[in-house]
Parts: C-alpha cells; structure tokens; sequence
C-alpha cells in the first residue's frame, strides 16, 4: 500500500515534469511557428532565453546573438540576419513541428543582461546548443561557429554545419526572388520603350563625336589612375593621420586612398589636356601675341602639373631618384 | 606614306633617300637600345633562366631539340605532377619552344652551334627589337613615320614590357607582344585595303600567336569588337566585310591545329563574340548587297525585320546552347575580369597568384612614366580624325586599361597602345613647334574674310567638326614659344629614358633564382640558396626520387634539381595542389599519410625568416590553407590559423593548428638554435619566436641552404619495429639530445661565408 502510493506520487511526478516538458516544447514550437520575427525563428529576450538553452534538452537549438541597432554599426550582423531567417524558414516549412530543433536570435537591444553574463563583446555570434539526450558530458557544452565575412550563401554553410553536429539534415530552400526577376523585367521594357521614345532626341547625342571622345577619355582615365584598385580592394576614401590631420596620400608603393585616386586622376586629366591644347589649340590662335601668352602658361602648368606628379610618385616610392625642378618633394 | 610639309626641306621628294636611310638607322639604334637595355641581369648576374615558368619553358625547349618536334608533340610527362603525370605536348603553347629550337636549328646550319640555353635567354630581348620595328609600322598607319620611330623607340624601352621581357625571362610573353602588335598592324593593314592577302597573313600571324600564347583571347575579342563598333557606326565596307572574313576564317581554323586549343574557338564563351561578329557581318553584307539591288523601300524595313528577327534568333541559340552546356560558359580566368569578386571567393588559386592582383596607379607611372598623360591625349587625338584604324586605337585603349586595372599581369597589353597613342601626341606637338618657318601675322583688315574660306577647307577634312579643331590651322608665330615647349618636351623625354633605365635596372632584372643584397660597405653580394638547394637535390637524392613542395617551385625543381615533383606552376589540376596545400597545413599524423600515399621522399619549405626574404612560404600559407579549404571544408579551416583577435601570427601566440601544421614545424625546426636562448626572430615577420623550438617526428632535416632559404626534408620511412613515429621518438628521447648537439654545431650561425659544405 505504502509502495504502491509512493508508486503513484513517483509516477504524477513523473508524467508533471514529462508535461512540463512537453509543455515547454509546446511553447517553443508555437513561438517558433507563431511569435514575433520571421516563421522559424524564436525572437529572444533575457526572459526566454533561459528557456531554450537550458539543459535538460531533448531538442537541439541554434541561436545567434546579434546587434542589429544602427548605432553597433555591425554591417556583419545585418548582412547575415536574413540568411539566418532563410534557415529558420525552410527548417519550418519542412518540418512544421520543428522536430527537435529550434532557431533563435537575441538582439543586444533584448537581451543586455545575457551578453553580459556570457562576456559577449562582439556580435555576431552563433551557438549550437546539442540535445542533451546521449548522455555525454560534451552535450552540455554549446559549439560556435565561425563566420566567413566573404561567404556569399552563408545559410548553406550554416546548414552543413548544424547537419554535422546534429542528427537533423538541414537544407535550405531558396525562395525565388520574384521582385529582382520583376524589377529586371520592368526595367528591360522601361529601358527599351525610353530609349524607343528618347531617340530622336538623343540620336544626336549618340553620333556625337564629342561625347564618346569624352566618355572614352574619362574611362581611360579612371581606369589608369587605379579606380579598378579601389573597386575590388574597398580602399578608404581618407585616412585619419596620427596627430588629427586627414592623411590623403596612403604610404606605400602598392597602396593607395580613394581621394588619392582622384588627384591622380585629375592630374593626369589637366596634363593630358594642357597637350592637347598645346598641340591642336595653339597654332589656331590668330593674334601673335595672345598665342604667346597662351603656349607659355599651358606649357608653365604642364611643368609644375608633372612636377607636382612626380613628387607625390617619389613621396609613394622613397627610393625613386629623380624629380621635376619647381616641387621637390 | 604620309605626305612631308615642305618647309623643313625644301623639297620633299629630293631628300627621299636621305630619310629612307635616316629611318632604317634609327630603327637599328632603338632595337639596339631596346637589346641592351635588357641585358643588365646577364651582366650583373650571368646567362641565367629566371623566375618560375621560364624554367618550364626551358626544360621543354631542351627536351625539344634532344628528341625532335614529334616526340615532343607527343611528349607525355611523368616526371611532374606525380602519380598523374602531364600530357605535356598536349597541354602547352608551344610556340616559344618550337621559334627557339628553330633558331637553334638555323644557327646550326650556318655553323653556329649555340647552347640552347643562350638562345633562351637571349629570345626575348631580340624580339623585343621586332616589337619596336611592329610598333612603328602600326604606328605608321595611325600618323605618320614619324610618329611611329616615336613609338618604336617608346615601345622599345618602357618597363611596361621590359618587366618581361629581360634576358633570361623565357616566356610566353617574350614573343607574344611581338606577335600582338604585328597581328594588329597586319589586322589595321587589311581593313583598310580590304585585301584577302592580308587577312590571310593576319590569319597566319594569329595562328602564330595562338600557338605561343593564351592571351591570343584578347586578338580574337578585340579585332570582333573593332569591327562591331565600325558597323555600329555605319561604317560597314567590302573591305571591312573581306579582311574579317578572311580573318576569322583562315585564323579559326588554324588556331584550331594547336592540340591545346583544339575545338574551343567554337566551344567557349570567349571566343563566342568572333562567331557572333561573322555571323552578323555575312548578316550585313547580305543586306548590303539587296539594298544595292532593290531600291523599294517596303521591302527594306521587310529586310530589316528579317535581320532584326535572325540576330535575335541566333543570339537566344547561342543563350541556349550555353544553357544546355554545349557551349561552355566563360573559364574562371577570364570570368574574373569581368566580376571581380568572383575569384577570390570561388577560385582561391587564381586570386592568390601576385600577378593577378589588381592594379594600384603607383605601378602604372612606375611602368609608363609620362606615356601615362600623354596616353590620353593621344586617345584624343585619334577621334579628330577618326578613320577606321583610329577606332581601333581607341577600342583598344578602353578596354587595355580597364584590363590593366584589374590585373597587374595584363599591363603588358596596356603597354603597346600608350605606346602609340603618346607617341601621337608627341609627334603632333613636335610637328607644330619643330616648324622653322612662321607664319605671317594676318591683316587685321582682312582677318573677317579670309577665315571662313579656310574654315569650310578645314573642315572638310573632318565631317561634323571636331572641338578645338574647328578655327584654321594658322601656327606658331614666336621663335621663343616654339623653343620653350620644344625643350620642355627634350626634358620630359630625357627624363623618360632616366626613368626607363634606373626602373629596368633596379626592378625588373632580378633573375629572382639569384638574389643580390648589399653589403654595408657597398660591394654587391650575392645570395644564391636556391641553386645551392637544387644542386644539393640534384646530386644527393635518387634519380626518382618524388619531392613535395608548394606549387611555385615545382618547375624551379624540374628545370634545376630534374627531380620528380609532386605539382608545379601549371596549376591543371585544383584537387592536386589541395592535396598538397592540405599536407601542409594539417599536423604531422594527417600529412605523413598523405606523404606516405604519394611516396614523397623530401619535402622542401622556402624560409625567409633568417635574411628577410618576404617571398616565403609562411607568408604564402594561407593560400595553402584556403586552397585546401576548398576541398575539405571540415579538415581544413582558415579561421583556426588565426588568433582569437584574428591575426595571423608565428610567434607564441600563434594557434595550436599553426604550431601543429607541418609548414610551420619545417620551416621553425631547430631555428631557435641559432639564436641565445628565447631570443629567436622571424625577420620578415618581426616576431620573437617561442624559446622551445618545434619537434618533428616524421620527417628528418636533410639540408638547410646558407641563408636557411631553402630547407629539405627526407621523410621517414616506417619504423623497423612498426611503431608510429610519435613513440619513437618519445622512446629516443636521449638520444635525439645528442643528435641535436651535432645539428646545433652545424647550425651554430656565424660561420664563415664561404666555406665548403659536404
């Protein structure tokens, strides 16, 4: 009798805590489901958070600490944010009940006293919190990954990752973008009915000699003074210098700043027109008198332009010998 | 030839001969300059291959002229890429082998028996006189002579092509430029005198450059875009029509005979815009030719419909078999241009060649000089005129400099047409101040009439007028403007060949093989640790032995040591080379397997760390890491030879992973030896080394060159009793003490320079 009533109170302990447990699950899988944040993902507070990654666990759980507020300036973050919710979604679609394995995010805005607990101090971080069912020591301790700033299909990557650490295959369904192939379309027919209408008008334009003159020199020019660098190295514009001066020239022969760039561009353009204008202005100039004038300054600001260049050229290569009389760098 | 203004001398046809012969002596001199200015690394050093490929090119020009031009053709090599092998006759451009062992041929018959060797090293300086000699006749076409001897003597020194063409550099590119320019003039020729003869030689000389050099890509886009540009201008001609024709024709059919390219020109996407353009222009021609005959005008827009319609169908065919894989789609090297992000991410093991590296402006002054700013002025210029071959310079230059941007490498294209668009620009100016005789000021009276008569005649010459070209052509009054600009130019031009010179000098004659540092008082000396280390390979290991090392020295250890590699510089095979790279970089237990499986007997590491040679394999070993990466992602990860701060480091905070990977261990093994106690230094990376040293189990240190550049290792083989490595030498420990003793009395440092080593 006695037996038998400790038989049952151990039992209704039993099935209280089997129904917590399914009643904590329950929980998740309507906030996974339901909830605020896109379907899949389970938006954290500090609140929460203790309820996801709390062992005992018969679900596994993928959780990315964040800071999305503009002001942590972490573009990472918000770059990564909808491949995660990429995840989430495709996890959720495939398998409705979530089957064991919940994604969540904790913003920094949310959760302030987590981040503290954990010592967080960068963002972003993700975790695999393992199921804790095997019964191994190592279940308890959550895995980190870690992120490739260059990857292109993040969530792919993610998803090998928690496909190798847990027992779920997770893939990732790639929603078709409807408003890129839309805005491409619209945007072919609008190009194709403006160039339609516009022609009469822009015909001129388009046999003008002078503009593709100028459209080719400007490519040129861009081009030769390095733009192609700037583009694929995503070079600063300006450095802040040591003593709180803008540092506009980058030290070193195989580097280079964006403004630096410019000069260098408009340098060579200014050099290149003061020939030209040298060579095709000049002898057209009808009063003796004007022309002399006007030879002499365009060949004065050629001199101190190439001068001028090739100062900065030796500030950027030290060992370079030689140099143009009026700047000596 | 371009008619003479008859002020200079007073009749132009009397002192013919006198500039006939003035021309050919100053086409001699430059070759001349152009020869001896690359000749310095041959005097400084010796006559001596350079670099990596070179040496390549080299074995493969030795092994022509031993067995013959059959047996070369079908030369399979298993001396690489070992246990593949390499089809080798099958996979090169062997233009630059076949041009120097006809050379060879041809020196033997007149008696002449010169060693191989220094015609390879000769090659390219020679043709870098032909380059100036095919500069100055495409030049010719675009001005005058004038203007091309400028540009010859321009082409013949700017480091732009110096940079590869110095004695000793035996690369594909030595005779390519030279084919380029020559292929383009002959190209420019038969556009303009639409003439089949010269398509078909165009043809011929696009065959020869197909054969020596895959850059060939850059004719069969160029010469399609020329022409589509002329017929977008309204251009199209029967002579336009004929030179393409014949072009493409001849040219594809025979770029097809070379074994490496075979069925490409119809089965990539770069060589789909040639097919596109003969397409279009047979499409133009047709309609060209009804129009003549049938005036009515309904059945012209018909007509147009019709072309509109079959340019739409062949273009979406062309979309379609792309699709489908008939077509393959553009190769990642030239896919890489266009997107310049694409190859970092996907393909590491082109964005981790220095070459491929994008272009910073310092480079193009260093390698152009003043050509940079006179460049686009000469660009300029050309649209004043703009006659069909000008298009050409301009296409040309657009698309030259945005490749030249994205590639250091491709600045050697870039190079020619600075080349001839500055030497435009120079003549031009040279032209209107070099003229003695001035013109009279005109009558202020008459000045509103006479104008306009010449204006109309001006104009003429250029239908809808040009800017800064509309007023007459007066010239320049004043002696002292003339004498001015004149001398200002001398200067630009005598510091140009300063420039030239010092930069040829100082930069682009370093063999590489050989490197040459200064001793504090001044004297050169000379660090020879490579050769030292082929030679020691050379002459101490079996003749088939297999030696790992990362690709860059595969050809440096075929060409100099004739020891079986594992991979080289002709990076075919990706999965290869990760194998390697993955040997490197995983701890000892992973790489003796991957040793063991390859039968690697020596493995050889570059360290700069003693001298301060940057170029080391440390600092290339994140590209080991990430090409690894590439193909196993989980057994391989860039991040964790990174600190928790992410920076790569070798001293004690280095990683656990970085301390483990065998690159690390080779390269630090017993180095800490040479210094007092924990006061070990990387010198190129400025770190103090941990005090306790790293420990090998699986390999041995076979040699270590003079400066520690160069350190080999002899892989163990299995342990006599079957232990692993790892227990043995835990087992051995006391008596690895006092082999380390003998080490350390050999590595002790301050030896003498100079003394034999056995």
């Amino acid at each position: 009798m006695r037996l038998l009533s400790l038989l049952a109170a151990f039992s209704s302990l039993l099935s209280l805590s089997v129904a917590q447990k399914t009643h904590k699950y329950h929980t998740l899988v309507e906030l996974s489901s339901s909830g605020k944040g896109p379907k899949g993902t389970i938006v954290l507070t500090d609140n929460n958070y203790n309820d996801l990654t709390n062992a005992p666990r018969n679900y596994s759980a993928v959780v990315l600490f964040t800071a999305m507020d503009q002001r942590f300036g972490c573009t990472l973050c918000r770059d990564f944010q909808p491949e995660f919710d990429l995840i989430g979604s495709s996890w959720n679609k495939q398998h409705p009940n979530q089957d064991g394995l919940f994604f969540g995010v904790l913003d920094f805005s949310n959760g302030k006293q987590t981040f503290q607990r954990l010592q967080m101090s960068t963002a972003p971080i993700m975790m695999l919190f393992p199921a804790t069912t095997t019964g191994s020591p190592a279940d308890h301790v959550p895995l980190r990954y870690d992120f490739n700033p260059n990857d292109v299909n993040a969530a792919e990557s993610v998803a090998r990752w928690v496909s190798s650490h847990t027992k779920h295959n997770v893939t990732i369904n790639r929603p078709f973008n409807y408003a890129k192939f839309f805005t491409m379309v619209i945007g072919i027919i609008g190009t194709a009915t403006m160039s339609k209408l516009a022609y009469p008008y822009l015909a001129p334009a388009l046999y003008s000699r002078n503009l593709w003159a100028a459209l080719s020199l400007v490519a040129v020019l861009l081009f030769t003074s390095g733009h192609m660098f700037n583009h694929i190295r995503k070079v600063p514009y300006v450095v802040q210098g040591r003593n709180g001066g803008v540092s506009y020239i980058a030290g070193g022969f195989s580097n280079q700043f964006g403004l630096e760039t410019q000069i260098i561009a408009v340098v060579y353009a200014v050099l290149a027109f003061s020939s030209i204008a040298l060579c095709l202005k000049m002898p057209r100039i009808e009063s003796a008198g004007n022309q002399k004038i006007a030879v002499m300054a365009w060949n004065l600001v050629l001199l101190v332009m190439f001068s001028f260049l090739m100062s900065v050229f030796k500030m950027k290569n030290s060992g370079y010998p030689f140099f143009l009389p009026p700047l000596i760098a | 030839m371009a008619p003479v203004k008859p002020s200079f001398f007073k009749d132009p046809a009397s002192t013919q001969n006198v500039r006939a012969i003035l021309r050919v002596v100053i086409l001699l001199t430059i070759a001349a300059a152009s020869i001896s200015s690359r000749l310095f690394s041959v005097i400084r050093f010796e006559s001596i291959i350079h670099e990596f490929d070179p040496w390549f090119n080299f074995r493969a020009s030795k092994y022509l002229v031993k067995n013959g031009f059959f047996d070369f053709w079908n030369w399979f090599d298993d001396r690489t890429w070992y246990p593949l092998g390499r089809v080798t006759g099958g996979t090169l451009y062997p233009g630059l082998m076949v041009t120097s062992g006809a050379i060879w041929h041809m020196l033997r018959m007149i008696s002449l028996p010169v060693d191989i060797r220094n015609i390879c090293v000769l090659l390219a300086p020679g043709f870098s006189g032909l380059t100036a000699f095919a500069t100055y006749l495409f030049t010719k076409e675009m001005k005058d002579s004038s203007a091309g001897l400028l540009a010859a003597a321009f082409m013949g020194i700017a480091p732009g092509y110096i940079s590869r063409s110095v004695a000793g550099s035996y690369d594909n590119e030595a005779i390519a430029i030279f084919l380029l320019m020559f292929t383009f003039y002959l190209w420019i020729k038969a556009a303009k005198l639409g003439s089949a003869l010269w398509g078909g030689l165009c043809a011929l000389f696009y065959f020869y450059m197909v054969s020596a050099w895959g850059g060939y890509v850059f004719i069969t886009n160029l010469i399609p875009l020329h022409v589509f540009v002329l017929i977008l201008m309204g251009r199209y001609s029967g002579r336009i029509y004929v030179a393409y024709s014949s072009w493409y024709a001849l040219g594809t059919l025979a770029s097809m005979q070379i074994p490496f390219v075979g069925f490409l020109p119809i089965r990539t996407s770069e060589h789909m815009a040639a097919l596109g353009i003969f397409g279009l222009i047979q499409l133009v021609a047709f309609v060209d030719y009804l129009r003549g005959q049938v005036p009515s005008k309904q059945f012209n827009t018909l007509l147009r419909a019709l072309v509109i319609l079959i340019a739409i169908v062949a273009f979406s065919g062309l979309v379609l078999l792309t699709v489908t894989g008939v077509i393959a789609p553009w190769s990642g090297r030239f896919y890489s241009l266009w997107d310049t992000g694409y190859a970092k991410i996907h393909i590491p093991i082109i964005a981790s060649v220095s070459e491929h590296q994008p272009t910073a402006w310092p480079s193009f002054f260093f390698d152009l000089n003043f050509l940079i700013w006179l460049f686009p002025a000469g660009v300029y210029l050309c649209f004043r005129q703009l006659r069909d071959e000008h298009v050409f310079v301009v296409v040309y230059s657009v698309m030259a400099s945005y490749f030249s941007g994205v590639m250091v490498r491709l600045m050697l294209t870039l190079t020619p047409i600075v080349c001839v668009a500055a030497a435009i620009t120079v003549s031009s100016i040279l032209d209107t101040y070099l003229e003695i005789d001035s013109p009279e000021e005109p009558d202020p009276d008459a000045e509103h009439k006479k104008p306009k008569k010449e204006k109309v005649k001006e104009v003429g010459g250029s239908p809808g007028g040009f800017l800064s070209s509309k007023a007459p052509y007066i010239g320049i009054y004043s002696i002292t403007s003339k004498i001015a600009v004149v001398a200002a130019f001398s200067v630009y031009l005598v510091l140009f060949v300063l420039h030239c010179t010092w930069v040829t000098s100082n930069a682009y004659s370093s063999p590489s093989v050989v490197l040459a540092s200064r001793m504090p008082d001044g004297s050169q000396h000379i660090i020879d640790d490579f050769r030292e280390a082929y030679y020691w390979l050379r002459k101490n290991t079996p003749y088939d032995a297999k030696v790992m090392s990362w690709w860059d020295y595969g050809y440096q250890i075929g060409g100099m040591a004739d020891r079986t590699t594992l991979v080289d510089n002709n990076t075919w095979n990706n999965t290869h080379i990760a194998t390697v790279g993955k040997a490197m970089a995983s701890g000892e237990a992973v790489s003796y397997e991957i040793l063991r499986k390859h039968e690697v007997d020596y493995v050889l590491v570059i360290f700069g760390g003693l001298l301060g040679y940057s170029g080391d394999d440390i600092n290339k070993f994140l590209w080991m890491v990430r090409i690894a990466e590439g193909v196993w992602p989980d057994e391989v990860q860039e991040r964790k030879f990174f600190t928790a701060r992410g920076e790569y480091k070798v001293d004690g905070d280095a990683t656990d992973t970085m301390k483990n990977s065998l690159m690390y261990k080779m390269s630090y093994y017993n180095y800490q030896s040479l210094f007092p106690p924990g006061q070990a230094q990387d010198r190129v990376r400025g770190a103090k080394l941990p005090a306790e040293g790293p420990v090998l189990h699986t390999l041995d240190e076979a040699f270590t060159s003079e400066n520690w550049i160069v350190r080999i290792y002899k892989v163990k083989d299995l342990d006599a009793f079957g232990r692993d490595h790892f227990s043995v030498t835990a087992f051995e420990g006391g008596k690895k003490k006092a082999k380390k003793g003998g080490l350390g009395g050999r590595a002790a440092g301050k030896r003498g320079r100079r003394v034999l080593r056995v």
